[in-house]
């Protein structure tokens, strides 16, 4: 009923057309459902850190976004690479293995992250 | 079912210990990133997560850490990569897996650690005939 009121109103008013998008003005593809390209970098930071938090042989408290994992947490290599895998999971990336030997601190993994525009 | 992971078709000496090294970091991330198949396979979801399999093959991995002579790193990685083979064809099954990788770690089943083994005597009693 009401679907056959608005047909009836609009068949005697005229509703102008606002064209809100102006195609020439936006670069971005405005219509496209793939939303933002790059995640929010706090959101990012959180995740990661989340991440790093969760290895079982990271002291959580130790965990800042610019902590190295050899250096200041005390891993070593394979835990290095462990991490790096789990970020992986997370972010449902594949990372490879040039780019993840250079990931050896929390600061490189988000900014690597960050910069992938296929993060989710 | 088609092997997922690929062999390791390099030849069979690593030139030098940094080979070796970097053989072993890429077999650990095909193992990882088998995970979620073995997973699936042989439905261990609710029984262990993906971080805590990646510890176990960590630890796998670090038990021979000490070793120098990159051909036996090179024999120990074939070693690895045929399990890991097996694994994943679905060659072995669930109890397998559970009891060769999950059980027996203390921090997954942290339980059957602490479980009371019984009085002083009874230790005393499987340790030797003589106390």
């Amino acid at each position: 009923m009401a679907s056959a009121l608005r047909s009836a109103i609009l068949r005697h008013i005229r509703v102008p057309v606002t064209n809100s998008l102006s195609l020439s003005g936006s670069a971005v593809r405005s219509m496209s459902s793939h939303g933002d390209d790059h995640l929010d970098k706090q959101a990012v930071i959180d995740r990661v850190i989340h991440v790093v938090k969760s290895f079982p042989k990271v002291d959580p408290s130790k965990v800042t976004p610019d902590v190295h994992f050899q250096k200041d947490l005390g891993l070593d290599s394979l835990d290095t690479v462990e991490i790096v895998m789990a970020l992986e999971e997370e972010f449902k990336l594949e990372i490879p293995d040039k780019e993840a030997d250079k990931i050896d601190s929390c600061h490189l993994a988000i900014e690597y992250i960050h910069n992938h525009p296929i993060a989710n | 079912m088609a092997s997922t992971v690929k062999y390791l078709r390099v030849p069979p000496n690593s030139a030098s210990l940094e080979e070796a090294r970097r053989r072993v970091f890429d077999f650990f991330k095909t193992a990882c990133r088998s995970i979620p198949t073995i997973m699936e396979i042989y439905t261990i979801d609710d029984v262990v997560t993906p971080s805590q399999l990646r510890s176990i093959v960590a630890s796998e991995i670090r038990k021979n850490a000490h070793i120098s002579n990159p051909k036996v790193i090179d024999m120990l990685l074939f070693k690895g990569t045929e399990e890991l083979n097996n694994i994943v064809e679905h060659s072995k099954q669930r109890h397998h897996i559970l009891g060769q990788y999950v059980l027996g770690r203390p921090e997954i089943t942290p339980d059957s650690a602490t479980k009371d083994q019984g009085s002083e005597y009874l230790k005393n009693f499987f340790r030797s005939n003589y106390f």
